[in-house]
């Protein structure tokens, strides 16, 4: 154990470092162009994403023909540690990047990773992920859209919801059930649904924060024809490429809620302290409780990223979507509370804007508490997670 | 940050739990429980047979410096060390000898002092602590320069090991500044205090201006910045202690949910049951990621040391807090019983809570000094430096 990583590494985040000096897009462009959703790339954000892919510095993980530089695990996160320290995102279309793109690296075929990936990962296209449905949330194997295999064509029937930036997306990968004979978690299998494919509708619908706050959507499906060619994987064995999806989606999320947790750290005590109430025993107890989840995430993630580097798969892991979401959930509220009538005010910023990153750092205390649900909710509840962490973790009888 | 023990301190972790679980067995805590309230069957010669065995696995000298005969390990050693005799509520005096009594010593004494006073340690000596007042009031011993030596007088309260070590260290002051004044066993007036953690020796001591030799007085301009540095090591050793004692509660009430039938089936695998123990589960991990860094800054000797002993202090609070709970609460009737050896872990993991500094106590320190840092602005741009605040 030590408290810096080895010269190397820190050589690899100084290189990083460096070239974002030089390559960052400037702020006041970005700031003029804002992203509406988690599939809608502004025109810089696009040119910065394909400057990001052309220096191997997008997903350095990846060889180079897929923006990358083939780096070790502990330099793919510094990467992500410096991006998330300077609050610059490599990619407003986050789940295109994080989730659908190594899903089609890990099972695609060749053409796909041309016809697909790469376009992703250069910003020229953006993608969203078609997984949850109305009757299909935590317990997602349960999905009912079906798929049937009619001449060279898949014919998709049924209903995604919940399908961040779907009416953004040029692309959706969308689980779906080919084998409906089959226990559930053996007859799903996933498409790439171009989103101009005939009888594919989608309705954006506005999340607690307003109306105009369009990120997710329902998405219906009549008759879409969709290329046999567009199939991810083995027919039948979309569990594997779903568990493996998510598991890229998990790998090092925690970064962004220890993100979250220090900005709660950098700027609550200003805004308590401009409020008169800092000196308040009750407050700095909450504060110091928040300084201690943030301190913890952090330390638990690091040490589920040394586990990887040695191949163990780290029990930690579990805990910290947990922690991080719940952590952020309690002290948001607290200084919600704390703030009185003076967070009532929605226009009152609670922190900068950052132009280069979207998420939402100068809302409102109301919205920064509201949107914490997200994090409590989406990828497996809280009450999920406890049942997973009971069952795998403590070994408690299902 | 590199946050993975090393071989060798896994290999560690691995001998002490090993051997604690075999030469500490909860009936043997039992038996001094149940000496100490006035039953028969225990005596001290379990304790001391016990001691002996650390000490004939040279586990006292672990962090004495090996230029002054001992192992030369670290914080991080002794708190991987304290977990684990926190898990087997360990009553002998391995707490306060290598958490209060050898940092005080290593931290604010010479050469010659530090060889003298470890080699002791080393050899299976014991020591104490009087700090000041757990409420962070001036201490009340003071000591002045008589003759070549020192005579020190005054009281303190809530010593651990007090009535029991071969020395104890006061923390005094003098018209010089803050020293330390170690007497031996002989020449103190101690009297136990009546703990519910039977196994937890608390002792008020007293000396009546006692003389002392130079060298055993340590004293000098850095001595109060290296008290403050023994005691947060004392701080980081107690709350691996209660981490330790949670771990244990966490074990056994696992077994007990998985093996006890109610309607028909195991208790544990009511889903009300399971979201308890994760959270049992969650609030040790966080406690015990803390201790590692509490340990770490203070090896490293980083700035960030008295923020990690606070954090790790309040963190191991929460989870002897929720674990003690939780804990009785779903043993049932069987958590109610003076039997079930619950009872004596769940004294360990309390009786951690209440000295040293409470949870809120730390919280509120922990607080400051983030909020201090912010104000005036010491937070370095480059968060990945050693020297900022926080693990960032």
């Amino acid at each position: 154990m030590r408290l810096a990583f080895d010269d190397a590494t820190e050589a690899f985040r100084r290189e990083f470092d460096e070239w974002l000096d030089e390559h960052a897009p400037d702020e006041a462009t970005a700031a003029a162009e804002r992203s509406g959703s988690s599939a809608d790339i502004p025109g810089w954000a696009r040119e910065w994403q394909a400057t990001m892919f052309d220096a191997g510095w997008l997903v350095p993980g990846n060889p180079p023909e897929y923006g990358g530089r083939s780096a070790t695990l502990i330099e793919q996160f510094v990467h992500q540690e410096e991006l998330h320290r300077r609050r610059i995102y490599n990619s407003f279309n986050p789940q295109g990047l994080g989730i659908i793109v190594p899903s089609i690296l890990a099972f695609g075929t060749d053409e796909q990773k041309q016809r697909w990936a790469v376009p992703i990962l250069r910003g020229e296209i953006t993608a969203a992920l078609g997984m949850s449905e109305p009757d299909a949330g935590s317990d997602l194997a349960g999905l009912r859209t079906r798929a049937e295999l009619d001449g060279d064509d898949f014919v998709v029937n049924g209903q995604k919801v919940w399908t961040s930036g779907a009416h953004d997306a040029d692309v959706i990968l969308a689980f779906v059930r080919t084998d409906p004979d089959a226990p559930k978690h053996k007859g799903i299998s996933v498409l790439l649904v171009p989103t101009d494919s005939p009888g594919l509708t989608r309705r954006p619908f506005g999340s607690i924060i307003e109306p105009e706050d369009l990120d997710f959507n329902e998405v219906f499906f009549d008759d879409v024809r969709v290329p046999r060619e567009n199939l991810l994987g083995t027919l039948h064995d979309g569990w594997r490429v779903a568990t493996g999806s998510l598991g890229h989606e998990r790998a090092m999320l925690w970064l962004s809620y220890a993100q979250r947790l220090d900005h709660l750290v950098d700027h609550v005590p200003e805004a308590l302290a401009e409020h008169g109430a800092l000196d308040d025993p009750v407050n700095l107890d909450w504060i110091g409780d928040l300084v201690v989840d943030a301190n913890a995430l952090r330390l638990l993630g690091y040490r589920t990223l040394a586990k990887a580097k040695k191949g163990i798969e780290a029990t930690e892991q579990s805990i910290l979507k947990l922690l991080g979401s719940e952590a952020q959930q309690r002290a948001s509220l607290q200084v919600l509370e704390a703030m009185g009538p003076d967070a009532l005010d929605r226009t009152r910023p609670t922190g900068p804007f950052h132009p280069l990153h979207s998420e939402h750092y100068d809302a409102s205390w109301f919205d920064l508490y509201v949107r914490t649900f997200a994090a409590t909710i989406a990828g497996g509840t809280s009450q999920i997670q406890r049942n997973i962490i009971a069952e795998r973790v403590l070994g408690l009888p299902r | 940050m590199d946050f993975e023990l090393t071989d060798d301190q896994e290999e560690l972790q691995r001998v002490v739990r090993d051997v604690a679980s075999s030469e500490c067995p909860p009936s043997l805590v039992r038996a001094v429980a149940e000496e100490y309230a006035g039953h028969p069957g225990g005596s001290g010669a379990e304790v001391d047979a016990l001691w002996k065995t650390y000490v004939g696995l040279d586990w006292p000298s672990l962090t004495v410096p090996e230029a002054d005969g001992g192992m030369g390990y670290t914080a991080v050693e002794l708190v991987l060390t304290l977990e684990e005799l926190g898990r087997v509520a360990d009553p002998t005096p391995f707490l306060a000898t290598t958490s209060q009594y050898l940092p005080i010593v290593r931290e604010c004494g010479d050469a010659d002092q530090r060889r003298a006073l470890l080699g002791a340690v080393c050899a299976g000596g014991t020591g104490a602590v009087a700090f000041s007042s757990s409420r962070g009031a001036p201490t009340e011993v003071r000591a002045e320069p008589d003759g070549d030596g020192w005579r020190v007088e005054g009281a303190a309260h809530v010593v651990i090991d007090g009535d029991r070590a071969d020395e104890i260290a006061f923390v005094a002051t003098t018209d010089s500044g803050v020293g330390v004044f170690v007497v031996p066993a002989g020449d103190v007036h101690a009297t136990r205090s009546k703990s519910f953690d039977a196994t937890l020796h608390v002792a008020e001591v007293r000396v009546d201006g006692v003389v002392i030799g130079a060298e055993r007085a340590l004293v000098g301009p850095s001595v109060e910045a290296a008290v403050e540095r023994a005691r947060l090591e004392a701080i980081a050793g107690m709350a691996a202690t209660m981490v330790g004692a949670s771990q244990w509660i966490l074990d056994h009430v696992l077994e007990h949910v998985r093996s006890r039938h109610q309607f028909g089936v195991p208790i544990g695998s009511f889903q009300a049951v399971k979201h308890m123990l994760v959270d049992v589960y969650v609030s040790i991990e966080r406690a015990r990621a803390l201790c590692h860094f509490a340990a770490l800054t203070l090896a490293e000797r980083d700035d960030r040391a008295p923020l990690g002993a606070s954090m790790a202090k309040a963190a191991a609070g929460d989870a002897q807090r929720i674990a003690v709970q939780h804990g009785v609460q779903l043993f049932g009737g069987l958590g109610y019983t003076w039997e079930n050896d619950l009872q004596l872990f769940l004294r360990r993991a309390k009786a951690g809570e209440l000295l040293l500094g409470s949870t809120t106590e730390h919280r509120r320190r922990a607080a400051e000094i983030v909020t201090k840092q912010a104000a005036t602005k010491q937070v370095s741009p480059n968060r990945t430096s050693a020297t900022q605040e926080g693990v960032r």
